[in-house]
């Protein structure tokens, strides 16, 4: 394992927690390419027998570049009302895990999320925690996110909106 | 079972403001008044279980919740569906906690007592040796769920076992529910319903898929400022909004102004499907089904659907979103969302139509996101002590009033109910809210 790559992936995905979670979303959508596959399967609970228990026929997100562009515009609207007055968002990246190596400029990455989000006066916080699979690229030297797929742990999910990139 | 915590006086009052356009805001979130509701309301009424198409084989099973109550809906080895509480009869453990899957039997992993298709106790560890053989067995198979039926691939099912039975319930709706499942020669569910938990109270999400097309304008705001959605403040008005019978609901949303242009048939349905249409469907339905964008409503308690039209990167599709306010408490709901689509739509009307859905609906949706934040905001609110006041000295009322005695029914609308010539009204809130009250004074 190459740690200077390892040290490069790993500031890349606190960087980009630090873009979603500061609110900067266009700075954000720079660091995704333009035919990137953004998606969040539904987790069902299954007998081990009956197989996967990750359900890729429904998701939560099944994005492109187009409609990812459209949901931060419409944070940039004066009436996106569940992001205004902006919730507080930590996004927590850990374990990460580079699958496989194959090209200079192609790596597919395993990471776990753990995001927390603060709403209004609510004492009480909402979390989602789960596993992040990415294919990232290396182009004109800097890395971007190709594909990504977040798998959430919970197959009912404790918070009231996904208004979150995750 | 239930305790005297409302007082005749109270619900005499609630009655006459009512008679007003009025509610009082406090019934919302009341944790006597939801001691009330899940016996007087949720035990009695027909509850959504599941679509036909999620149980495609014998074995079959998925799990799934009457409020509080655990059912396993399994489909036999004769095709029948059943539905029984999913709790082993010996000792009470779940039997089944997967969300879905295929068996033969279900065993209990707590003593071993096993079970059919059927809900027959078939297998006891140790049986006559422990029980002798004076036990019998058909004393203890799994409970059914009192009545269990099916309208259009929809399964319900009832705890009451003296409830009317569900076409009977469903009355008025069966008219409609043929436009929107029966068009085409049924639905199919994709993948899952999606499921998430927002702190809000049933009555006031059931409410406003019944007859809230007055809150797209502003809970939606950002879509029309995206141009996603029509700058004309009326648009979600054009049309009618059917009052039915048994609390029942739905918005016949044409979204057609006058001198605007005309939208396609049918909610831009591919042409091919048109014969389908034709064949399934009265000319009066036909007629109605032409017109419309949006179908929007719900079926009372606690069931509500959307069926509208959406353009993405160009393309007009439809969908037919079903989703279930189960309640976790006053002011609680788990929502479960199921996207369904014409079984015989061609495969990329399908998946552009599941983008449709994903994009404006469910959890991530740019519409939904901003109807969870607001519905928790009223259920926020209705906790205060001057909320909370039932003999009203805050006035806090509820404002209902919007074309109360003022807007008169259109005797030329073909469907069943009473059609008014608007939307923006609220009619079914009103109707709504008088069967809330009927069913919770019953005795």
């Amino acid at each position: 394992m190459n740690t200077g790559l390892y040290y490069e992936i790993t500031q890349f995905y606190y960087r980009e927690a630090y873009l979603l979670d500061a609110r900067k979303f266009e700075e954000w959508l720079e660091i995704l390419t333009d035919d990137i596959r953004y998606r969040m399967p539904l987790r069902a609970t299954r007998e081990k027998k009956d197989g996967s228990n990750i359900v890729e026929a429904m998701t939560f997100f099944e994005e492109t570049k187009t409609s990812l562009t459209t949901r931060v515009k419409r944070l940039g609207t004066s009436s996106a009302w569940a992001e205004d007055p902006a919730p507080r968002t930590r996004h927590f990246i850990t374990n990460i895990l580079l699958e496989t190596v194959s090209e200079d400029d192609k790596l597919t990455v395993r990471s776990h999320f753990l995001f927390k989000r603060s709403r209004a006066q609510d004492v009480g916080t909402e979390e989602l925690f789960g596993e992040r699979l990415d294919v990232l690229q290396k182009s004109g030297g800097t890395w971007k996110i190709a594909s990504r797929t977040i798998y959430p742990d919970q197959t009912v999910l404790s918070v009231m909106n996904l208004s979150m990139f995750l | 079972m239930y305790r005297q915590t409302i007082e005749k006086q109270t619900i005499q009052e609630i009655k006459e403001k009512m008679e007003q356009g009025l509610l009082p805001q406090w019934i919302l979130t009341d944790p006597s008044i939801y001691e009330r509701e899940q016996e007087k309301i949720f035990a009695r009424t027909w509850q959504f279980l599941a679509h036909d198409s999620e149980l495609p084989e014998p074995g079959s099973y998925v799990t799934r919740w009457i409020v509080d109550d655990p059912i396993l809906v399994v489909r036999t080895n004769d095709g029948e569906i059943k539905a029984f509480l999913n709790s082993c009869p010996h000792r009470g453990t779940m039997l089944c906690t997967a969300d879905f899957g295929k068996k033969k039997s279900f065993l209990c992993p707590y003593h071993g007592w096993s079970f059919n298709l059927n809900g027959d106790l078939i297998g006891v560890v140790a049986g006559d040796k422990v029980y002798g053989e004076e036990m019998k067995k058909d004393d203890w198979g799994l409970r059914p769920i009192a009545q269990v039926a099916a309208y259009q691939g929809m399964i319900f099912a009832t705890l009451d076992p003296d409830a009317s039975s569900l076409e009977e319930y469903l009355g008025g709706m069966k008219w409609y529910l043929d436009i929107l499942l029966g068009r085409s020669g049924g639905m199919e569910v994709r993948g899952l319903p999606q499921r998430w938990v927002v702190n809000t109270n049933w009555k006031l999400v059931l409410e406003n898929f019944s007859g809230d097309p007055y809150h797209v304008q502003s809970t939606h705001r950002s879509t029309v400022e995206l141009g996603i959605s029509p700058k004309d403040p009326l648009y979600a008005g054009y049309g009618h909004q059917v009052v039915l019978e048994n609390g029942h609901g739905i918005n016949v949303i044409t979204a057609q102004g006058q001198g605007r242009p005309e939208r396609p048939p049918y909610q831009g349905l591919p042409e091919e499907m048109w014969p389908l249409f034709e064949s399934n469907l009265s000319k009066e339905q036909l007629r109605v089904f032409a017109k419309t964008t949006v179908f929007v409503g719900s079926i009372y308690p606690t069931l509500s659907f959307n069926s509208p039209v959406h353009g993405s990167e160009g393309h007009l599709h439809n969908y037919l979103n079903f989703r279930v306010w189960r309640p976790l408490g006053p002011d609680k709901i788990e929502i479960w969302s199921w996207f369904m689509i014409d079984k015989a739509a061609p495969d990329d009307y399908k998946e552009d139509a599941y983008k449709g859905y994903i994009s404006s609906f469910g959890p991530s949706g740019t519409l939904e996101q901003d109807d969870t934040e607001i519905w928790t905001r009223v259920a926020q609110t209705s906790k205060g002590y001057m909320a909370r006041n039932k003999v009203l000295s805050y006035n806090n009322l509820l404002n209902y009033l919007m074309g109360f005695e003022r807007v008169l029914p259109d005797e030329n609308f073909p469907g069943p109910g009473i059609a008014y010539p608007t939307c923006y009204l609220d009619a079914i809130h009103r109707a709504t809210h008088e069967h809330w009250l009927e069913l919770i004074s019953r005795d």
